[in-house]
This record gives structure tokens, C-alpha cells and sequence, in this order.
């Protein structure tokens, strides 16, 4: 039984056993209901919440997410672009990034995952889609920081040896120079432009 | 109608269908793996279960002062 299946029992129980309060909340008069009560109101619940959150926080990390939104469908499809110079589509075919959480290998600080401030910019970005319309072109508030490519790049051979990284490793590190749009890697989606591309399809 | 004067039953009845509600909602988000799922548990199953939680903590607090309210008068 996986850890959504042991949820999905948590679950159960609490309703089964608040069924009983509400069918017989007289039961509430003895100890052994008391203790009843608070187990069913209020530490089974208190469990669901937090085992519910962590269960959609691991669930929202999933590629599957985040291109199962309307406006994230292109951005999905950019990761099988068969053009090496994509930097996206190169990392997500060559299992530099775990394909099933291709997109939060690099955006650990997007939107629910990032501090409060990007929460809500994640709240927004949702009332934008269902109830508003999405702009055509999406960009990061703040724009890309380095710190994605770091913490997996920093301290490996190939990136601290190559010539160009380790001239400019301060303003990298500093996120002074972008690796994305200093001229360097600057193919990274470019959503807009998928329908036009040849697509890689694995097995192929 | 003032909090004290509903009884401890009542309020145990109105955070049990909270409850059972917000759990519900809660499997329901389950089912799926999309962001509406996520806002349906964050907003909907997360308040409902959690005013439930608080329905029935307020209960132990005005049930307690109810009693307090029943005890003969010291001799």
C-alpha cells in the first residue's frame, strides 16, 4: 500500500468514526467517548490535512501537473523538441532531470514551492487560467535564477572545468550574468515556436 | 442564539458533518492529479476540516462553562 493508499484509509476511518459522533453524539457523555470525540475530531483530521498537504505538495511535483494546465501544454511538448541546442528538451530526453518531475527539477522555487510571496503569485497564476485569460507568453516574475542550474551543476567536473564557466563563475554565482540569456544557453522552451519543430518520440 | 446556550451535542453534530464533508472533498482531490485538485483540497477539504476541527474545540471550551454554569452552589 503506497503512502496515497494509507491516506485514502486515514481518510476512511475519520469518516467512519465522525459518522458515529454524528449519529450518536450522546456517546460524548462518557470518558471512553470523550477520548472517542477528540481522536475522531480532532487528531484523525488534523492527520488528514497534513498528510493530504504533503500528499498534493509530492503529487504537484510531477511533470503530469504541470503541463496537465492549458497553458503549460506547449511547454510540455518543448521537452521533446529533437534539437540538442534546447536546453529544456536536452536535459528532460537525457534523464539529466527526472522525467516525471522534469519541470520542478528546475523550478524548485516556482510558484507553491517557493516562500510565501510565490504562493500567492501560484494563487494568481490560477485565477489567471480558469478565470481570466492566460498571456500568450509566459515569464517568470523575477526572472530565472542561476541557483536552479547551480544546485545541480556547482561542484561538477565538466561544468567547474570548462574554461567559460570558471572565467565567469562569480557573476554566475552571484546571478550578475543569467546562464539563459547571456547568449550561452538561451534556447531553453521557446514554447511558441514547438509546432514548428521536429519532435523526439522515445522508443524511436 | 448565543454559543453557551447550544448544547455540547449540537456542536459535536455541526463539526462531525464538517468533517465528514472536508474529508470527503479531500478523497475527491485525490482522485486526480491536476492543480484544481490541489485548490479543491488547499481551499475547500483544509477549511471545511479545519472549521471542524475548531467547532469541536469551541465545544469543549462552552461545554466546560456550561458545567461550571450546572454545579450546585459551595455550602
Amino acid at each position: 500500500m503506497g503512502s496515497t493508499g494509507i491516506l485514502v484509509a486515514l481518510i476512511v476511518v475519520t469518516i467512519v468514526l465522525t459518522a458515529v459522533l454524528l449519529v450518536r453524539p450522546s456517546i460524548t457523555a462518557g470518558t471512553t467517548g470523550k477520548i472517542l470525540a477528540f481522536v475522531a475530531l480532532c487528531v484523525l483530521p488534523a492527520l488528514c490535512i497534513e498528510a493530504g498537504m504533503s500528499t498534493h505538495m509530492q503529487r504537484s511535483e510531477q511533470t503530469q501537473f504541470c503541463v496537465s494546465c492549458h497553458s503549460m501544454t506547449t511547454h510540455g511538448q518543448s521537452l521533446y523538441v529533437d534539437d540538442p541546442t534546447y536546453l529544456a528538451a536536452q536535459h528532460f530526453q537525457n534523464h539529466r532531470v527526472s522525467p516525471d518531475m522534469a519541470c520542478y527539477a528546475c523550478h524548485t522555487d516556482y510558484t507553491i514551492y517557493g516562500p510565501f510571496k510565490d504562493k500567492l503569485q501560484g494563487v494568481k497564476r490560477i485565477y489567471i487560467q480558469y478565470l481570466s485569460t492566460p498571456p500568450a507568453t509566459i515569464h517568470i516574475s523575477g526572472g530565472y535564477s542561476n541557483l536552479q542550474c547551480l544546485h545541480c551543476h556547482a561542484g561538477a567536473r565538466n561544468f567547474e572545468e570548462n574554461a567559460v564557466h570558471h572565467a565567469m563563475m562569480d557573476s554566475l554565482k552571484n546571478n550578475q550574468m543569467s546562464c539563459i540569456s547571456s547568449g550561452c544557453h538561451d534556447t531553453v522552451h521557446n514554447a511558441s515556436a514547438v509546432a514548428h519543430l521536429k519532435m523526439w518520440s522515445p522508443g524511436q | 442564539m448565543k454559543f453557551h446556550k447550544l448544547g455540547i451535542q449540537t456542536f459535536i453534530r455541526i463539526a462531525s458533518v464538517l468533517i465528514i464533508l472536508g474529508a470527503v472533498v479531500e478523497l475527491v482531490s485525490l482522485r486526480w492529479v491536476h492543480p484544481l485538485a490541489f485548490v479543491l483540497f488547499a481551499f475547500v477539504a483544509v477549511s471545511l476540516i479545519g472549521l471542524g476541527i475548531l467547532i469541536y474545540l469551541a465545544s469543549l471550551v462552552f461545554a466546560g462553562s456550561t458545567a461550571g454554569e450546572k454545579l450546585p452552589a459551595p455550602r
